[in-house]
């Protein structure tokens, strides 16, 4: 079989593969069957069992406001690492990229674990806060690389003009840096809070008791707890997910 | 000097915030490793090699070989499946290729969690899928879908497929499609040209797919958590265990010192790899005229 | 006039490179003044230096008489039009073109109106509201001037500012660049690799090789009268000749005798003596081509040749005559109409003859490297030529 046909083949089966088992979430979620073997009639209870989980609220509530906060600080930490990576090039930017770029190597569990034990020796309770600071220490590298990926694309010629032109080094910045940038800075801006809410592992660790956020409360519901609810919560997410990139697609698409 | 000043000042944030959440943490790590635990899920006192030596005893080294397997097998597969994938979005017009990717990452947008948590219905006892390949024929009634190494490998396989595609797809994205033709031209046949030509000119690419899905899949936690069974922990299941269950930190500290070692090494192989393959990047003359 | 701007002695290297060795000269206020020369030659990287992105190792640079030489670029009363434009891509034609003028802090009434008028100068008044994208290659260039102009500098440096554009697109905007000097009469320092752009509109045109400036002068004089015959080369075509001084006919021209060529009558005008060596050129326009051997004169050189390569333009064509051991290039314009006569073809043979005061005595003459001439041939426009054989 010729290359073309054979890739070809194969990145369909990937397409299916990685959509069947959401397909079947969905699906499943409107069953009125406990479960997925068996179709019993669509029904809408498990929805109504889900809206109605007070534990559901109070982990959306905390996942997003320690996913706007880590958002918040990581964007702006990032954009002052990208800033001095790309502007200098000595032995301690040398050093600072390693810093920055290591987070991104090392597996979750290593890093949940090293921030428990931290947080453990210096008698930081675990709780919301402990979850917020191991979440912008993550999402920093993130954010730092995607404004890095720009600042280097940004046409030099640009900074030179505006020299030409009389402005100073804050003007330069303020009016053809930072304009520039801020679709880089607005991307691993998102990039972070979608890192942050979707985060389990890190958040498992450094997680106190009580402070639950949305992955840690399906967790539990997959571990403990009745699964038809997971089906729906699953459902919402997915169509909310899809929606936002539907929306944020025909923003990007309309600016153009 | 003003300018050095200034230096520091830029990076002092980012900078401190990761010393102090990140490099300070590891160092932690490398510190309780070598004290004992006490009995109450403490830390006691003095130091000792127990937990280290204990990592050489065969029970772990059979959960690290296992952590080692899988992830080699997951990357294997997914660089298997990623390579022609990748060849084939690099291959297709630019209206399709935007699509397609956008196909191929929006199920990740969706929780991680989720999507392991679809599998594990998908592959259950009583689920639609096992019941459909029972009436098939293609597998016995009592065969279980779920808690197994398989299941473990195809759910990971399902999770890091993703960060193979996009590298391999970036690397085939840059390749002269036309040094293909000139290949045929010189008279390789279409498969020769793929081996010779095309996959020796995206190596970097491999490499970083490779990295990508490697190091992920060795501090694998939730995947053989939820859907592995008994047989199938690997050290990122032990290390939470240690962690929470039996509340050995040391223990635990030990232990992700072994993954940690287990990551870094493949790391700087493939970065000596890397840095032999790539070209160096010419000094910037601020102007040639 | 007095000296618009003018370089002491500037030096500039990068690592082991002197991009700039010694070069001093100075451009006259309100002149349209060109840097001209091959690729890597540092007329690039004068032009940077005078707008203050890059400083100098040595020596210094004056604008109007003040040393301007470790002034920072954003302070300096000079403006510069890139090669890439580099329009700010977030701001439309408006504010980019009042940039300069909002850095300076001037009263809005006054960017309004100087904006405007820029916007008439460059004719885009109806695109004034659009961004960079939207706007075609010579457009963005006539917001690049425009921007650079409305700050009122007191030098408006070009950066090879037509490189991008198409060749017809190209010699419109030059002749609008020249309009656009005409009224606002500031100093342009223009920098090219193309001699035909330089020779068009520049008042006086330095001539810049490996850091070292070559000769400076109006384009009449680098052309009619090079001083090496790296500028020879450079500016036009030439054949170029060599031997000695071997007898003093009449008062100011000698006869040289150049080893398998007849012997030549040269104006002489630098002061050489019988037994001297001499390199000569003669441009291939002042050589005349026939079948019929020219009447005998006294002053006159004309020899016999045949015909090997001919490349036809049209207007006129260029012919490549063997000569005894030697390869003369000669063009012949076609006042007349073509077809009516039997033009020299192939093998033919024919008669060349010049005037000796056409031809001119170099004063220096370098060894040509491969790359000096080369690069003096990037352009498509210019026909390969071949020179004289040295």
């Amino acid at each position: 079989m010729n290359v073309k046909r054979f890739s070809f083949w194969v990145t369909f089966g990937t397409l299916i593969f990685f959509y069947l088992p959401i397909l079947m979430l969905v699906i499943t979620s409107f069953n009125e069957s406990r479960f997925g073997g068996v179709w019993r009639g669509f029904s809408l209870k498990w929805y109504h069992q889900l809206f109605s989980e007070e534990t559901l609220w109070k982990a959306l509530t905390n996942s997003l406001m320690i996913g706007i906060g880590a958002t918040l600080v990581s964007s702006i930490l990032g954009t002052l690492a990208a800033l001095s990576l790309h502007r200098y090039r000595s032995m301690l930017q040398k050093a600072h990229y390693g810093l920055i770029y290591t987070p991104l190597v090392v597996p979750d569990v290593l890093m949940g674990i090293s921030l428990l034990l931290f947080f453990v020796t210096i008698h930081l309770r675990l709780g919301l806060f402990t979850i917020f600071i191991a979440h912008t220490t993550f999402c920093l590298s993130y954010v730092t690389f995607v404004v890095l990926a720009r600042l280097q694309t940004l046409d030099h010629a640009l900074i030179e003009a505006a020299e030409d032109l009389g402005a100073s080094y804050w003007q330069i910045f303020w009016r053809i840096k930072l304009p520039q940038l801020f679709p880089a800075i607005l991307s691993g801006a998102l990039l972070a809070f979608t890192l942050s809410i979707d985060d389990f592992v890190i958040t498992f660790f450094v997680a106190g008791p009580g402070s639950t956020t949305l992955p840690i409360y399906i967790y539990s519901l997959m571990k403990f707890g009745s699964t038809p609810i997971i089906n729906a919560l699953s459902t919402v997410l997915i169509v909310a997910t899809f929606a936002i990139v539907w929306i944020v697609q025909t923003i990007t698409r309309e600016q153009k | 000097m003003r300018t050095k000043i200034e230096e520091v000042g830029l990076t002092f944030p980012s900078a401190l915030w990761l010393i102090v959440f990140f490099l300070i943490p590891t160092s932690v790590i490398i510190f309780y490793a070598f004290k004992p635990g006490d009995l109450y899920g403490g830390i006691g006192e003095g130091w000792t090699l127990s937990n280290i030596l204990n990592l050489f005893n065969p029970r772990h080294l059979a959960i690290l070989w296992r952590t080692v397997w899988f992830s080699l097998l997951t990357t294997g597969i997914c660089l298997l499946v990623a390579l022609p994938t990748g060849f084939f979005l690099a291959q297709i017009s630019l209206k399709n290729r935007r699509i397609l990717l956008l196909l191929i990452v929006v199920p990740f947008w969706t929780s991680f969690l989720i999507r392991v948590f679809a599998w594990k219905s998908l592959l259950h006892p009583e689920g639609f899928l096992k019941k459909a390949l029972v009436a098939l024929h293609f597998v016995h009634e009592d065969t279980l879908l779920l808690y197994n190494a398989g299941a473990v490998l195809l759910v990971m396989v399902y999770t890091y497929l993703p960060f193979a595609i996009l590298p391999l797809f970036t690397a085939a994205e840059k390749f002269n499609f036309n040094l293909f033709e000139a290949a045929m031209d010189l008279g390789a046949t279409r498969s020769r040209a793929f081996y010779k030509v095309f996959i020796p000119s995206i190596k970097p690419g491999i490499l970083t797919a490779f990295l990508m899905v490697f190091i992920p899949a060795m501090g694998a936690y939730v995947i053989p958590d939820i859907v592995g069974g008994v047989n199938n922990e690997v050290l990122g299941n032990k290390i939470a265990q240690r962690t929470f269950v039996d509340r050995d930190l040391p223990e635990a500290s030990a232990l992700s010192l072994s993954l940690a070692l287990a990551v870094l090494l493949p790391m700087m192989v493939i970065f000596c790899l890397q840095a032999t393959g790539s070209d160096k990047k010419k000094s910037k003359k601020a102007s040639n005229s | 006039m007095s000296d618009s701007l003018e370089f002491d002695n500037v030096i500039k290297g990068f690592g082991t490179v002197k991009a700039l060795n010694e070069v001093s000269f100075s451009i006259k206020k309100g002149e349209f003044f060109s840097l001209l020369g091959p690729s890597g030659c540092g007329k690039t990287t004068l032009l940077r230096l005078v707008a203050g992105f890059e400083k100098l190792d040595s020596g210094r640079i004056l604008l109007d008489g003040q040393d301007i030489t470790n002034l920072p670029a954003n302070q300096r009363p000079i403006n510069t039009v890139f090669q890439s434009y580099a329009l700010f891509p977030h701001l439309n034609v408006w504010d980019n073109i009042a940039f300069g003028l909002r850095i300076a802090k001037h009263s809005k009434a006054y960017i309004k109106k100087e904006v405007e008028a820029m916007l008439a100068l460059i004719q885009m008044e109806e695109h004034a509201y659009k961004k960079p994208d939207y706007i075609s290659g010579g457009q963005k260039q006539r917001v690049a001037i425009a921007r650079a102009l409305v700050n009122r500098p007191r030098v408006l440096l070009l950066d090879e500012p037509l490189a991008a554009l198409d060749l017809k697109l190209r010699q419109r905007m030059l002749l609008e660049l020249d309009l656009i000097h005409d009224e606002v009469g500031i100093t342009f320092l223009y920098v090219t690799h193309d001699q035909n752009e330089a020779m068009a509109v520049s008042d006086r045109i330095a001539i810049l090789n490996r850091g070292k400036l070559e000769q400076i002068g109006r384009p009449i004089d680098l052309y009619e009268a090079p001083k090496s015959s790296f500028v020879a080369a450079f500016i036009g075509d030439t054949n170029f000749l060599d031997g000695w001084v071997a007898e003093q006919k009449l008062k100011e021209y000698s006869l040289l005798s150049i080893e398998n060529f007849p012997k030549v009558l040269c104006f002489n005008d630098k002061q050489l003596s019988v037994g001297d060596p001499v390199h000569m050129s003669i441009r291939p326009e002042k050589i005349h081509i026939s079948r019929e051997r020219p009447a005998d004169r006294p002053l006159i050189n004309s020899m016999p040749g045949i015909v090997e390569d001919i490349i036809y333009q049209g207007d006129h064509t260029k012919f490549g005559v063997r000569v005894d051991g030697h390869r003369m290039t000669v063009f012949q314009q076609h006042s007349r109409f073509l077809l009516d006569e039997s033009p020299i073809t192939w093998n033919d043979k024919v008669w060349l003859w010049w005037h000796p005061d056409d031809g001119f005595i170099l004063e220096r003459y370098q060894m040509m490297k491969e790359n000096d001439v080369e690069n003096s041939f990037e352009k498509s426009e210019q026909e390969q030529s071949e020179l004289g054989k040295i």
